[in-house]
């Protein structure tokens, strides 16, 4: 327990002092919203009708980049075998990688989402607490499987640009469910519609973070 | 009819994927045998006598 | 039977397999009864769905074949998977074209983002990023190993995107109605046509295992010649 901690707390640290993935990040994901802005067209209402997919877009892109960098930096500076030498399960790497990495793609959710709100003139007051549930448990879903992922693709001869192309696919069902239930909460209010959609998210985060920490040794370079 | 034409493209479709799959995997099985028999040729040649 | 060069029960198989294709062919063209809204177009549903239901089969194969090597460590099994993912692949890129070769006099557009359309095109992506994801991968240990560990989350994942595809569907639903019901005169139709594909399959994933089963000779005498 206090292997995945520390695992945690060193991505975590390193990160807040030199913010090189979190700026990135961030950046990124206002640009996607600025981008997206020119593509659609921009009415008042219509900006809410679209919000939830431009959102999961940004969210996306951004943490596919998150992703990346929480092995990417690990490869560059050659620590990885210094992971592999942890005197625990591999799996412990595995989680505390996918809490910071979890953390991090929240942090940036909740930044692009501010800018989302100023830039589409958007009214949520209400609706933050239902917006936070599933941005979280969508995040969750989202780095359980991106971890492994991740840490697969930077091993591979494309290195990151790798991670985008295997994972956008796998991890569809938290895309489609974390959108709709977005679109539910902003544009059709239904406490209970949201039930389905959160069910499928959390089973999506289980399975795949429990395959993950079982499969994860598997997959780490030797 | 037009109908029948896409019935037929659509049968089409099938065995043309079908038939470059085929294809494929006898022109690769054909390039590794040629490669198999090229090494086992030269592993006879020069096993010592 | 050997491995590495396909014997004589592969060409009894490959007669069977032909066999049970020209059969399929005539039950969906010529005896199966016509279809009452779309006339004869209807046919090409037999080979369509056949074809899907088989592609999963492939897919499903790849998960045994992929949890076998990461418990056996034999790299057979990762032949089997490579060789499953591949016809998977195949199979599927048939609905996906036939599919709007259907779609298109029925409903006057190419595609319908109807639920199994959809599916068969993420799932189709997701066994394309594992054929993918192998290709940049050198050492053949390091390749299967996370092959496998890919395959099963691919497969994971198949249940949970048909799911959610059908959801959204339901959400946003279209004027556009695939097939549901199967009049029970058209059954023996598509079980002949599935069970030709099945043969198909089996055929199939046969002659690629030996490709395989030959590329690891290859690579063995290469080893050898140094």
């Amino acid at each position: 327990m206090k292997e995945i901690w520390a695992i945690f707390r060193k991505d975590l640290l390193i990160e807040l002092r030199t913010k090189d993935s979190l700026n990135a990040m961030l950046f990124f994901g206002v640009v996607v919203l600025v981008v997206f802005n020119f593509a659609l067209e921009s009415g008042r209402d219509s900006m809410r009708q679209a919000a939830p997919g431009i959102l999961w877009v940004a969210f996306a892109f951004s943490g596919t980049l998150g992703l990346n960098r929480t092995f990417a930096a690990e490869k560059e500076n050659g620590c990885l075998q210094g992971l592999l030498l942890v005197p625990a399960d591999r799996g412990v790497v595995y989680l505390g990688k996918m809490l910071a990495a979890s953390v991090f793609m929240l942090l940036a959710e909740a930044v692009i989402f501010v800018f989302s709100v100023v830039l589409f003139n958007l009214t949520v007051w209400a609706e933050i607490p239902y917006l936070a549930l599933v941005f979280m448990i969508g995040t969750l879903g989202f780095t359980a499987v991106g971890t492994l992922l991740a840490a697969i693709s930077v091993n591979t001869k494309l290195r990151e640009v790798l991670l985008p192309l295997i994972l956008f696919p796998v991890v569809l069902p938290i895309l489609v469910n974390a959108v709709e239930a977005t679109n539910i909460i902003l544009n059709a209010f239904d406490s209970a519609a949201l039930r389905l959609p959160l069910t499928v998210m959390s089973v999506f985060t289980i399975v795949f973070g429990t395959l993950s920490y079982v499969v994860f040794e598997h997959v780490l370079e030797d | 009819m037009e109908p029948m034409r896409y019935l037929f493209a659509a049968y089409m479709a099938i065995w043309v994927l079908l038939a470059l799959y085929l294809y494929s995997i006898d022109s690769r099985e054909k390039k590794l045998q040629q490669e198999v028999r090229r090494l086992k040729e030269l592993l006879e040649k020069s096993r010592p006598k | 039977m050997s491995e590495r060069f396909p014997s004589r029960l592969d060409a009894v198989l490959g007669a069977l397999t032909a066999l049970s294709m020209a059969a399929a062919l005539y039950m969906a063209l010529v005896a199966a009864p016509r279809e009452r809204t779309m006339g004869d177009l209807q046919r090409i549903f037999y080979f369509h769905v056949s074809a899907a239901i088989t592609g999963m089969t492939a897919f499903a194969l790849n998960f045994a074949a992929s949890l076998a090597y990461l418990v056996k460590k034999n790299r057979r099994w990762d032949n089997l998977a490579l060789s499953a993912a591949e016809i998977g692949v195949m199979f599927l890129s048939m609905v996906l074209v036939t599919g709007p070769i259907w779609a298109k006099p029925v409903w006057m557009v190419w595609w319908t983002w109807s639920p199994r359309l959809t599916s068969s095109l993420v799932l189709c992506l997701l066994y394309a990023a594992y054929l993918l994801l192998r290709q940049y991968i050198e050492d053949p240990e390091r390749r299967a190993a996370v092959s496998a560990a890919f395959g099963i989350v691919a497969f994971l994942d198949t249940p949970l995107v048909w799911f959610s595809i059908r959801w959204w569907r339901d959400l946003h639903p279209s004027p556009m109605l695939e097939t549901g019901g199967l009049a029970p005169s058209m059954r023996p139709a598509l079980w002949i046509s599935w069970a030709a594909f099945q043969f198909l399959l089996v055929y199939l994933l046969r002659r690629r295992f030996c490709l395989e089963s030959m590329r690891d000779e290859l690579e063995r005498l290469q080893r050898l010649a140094g």
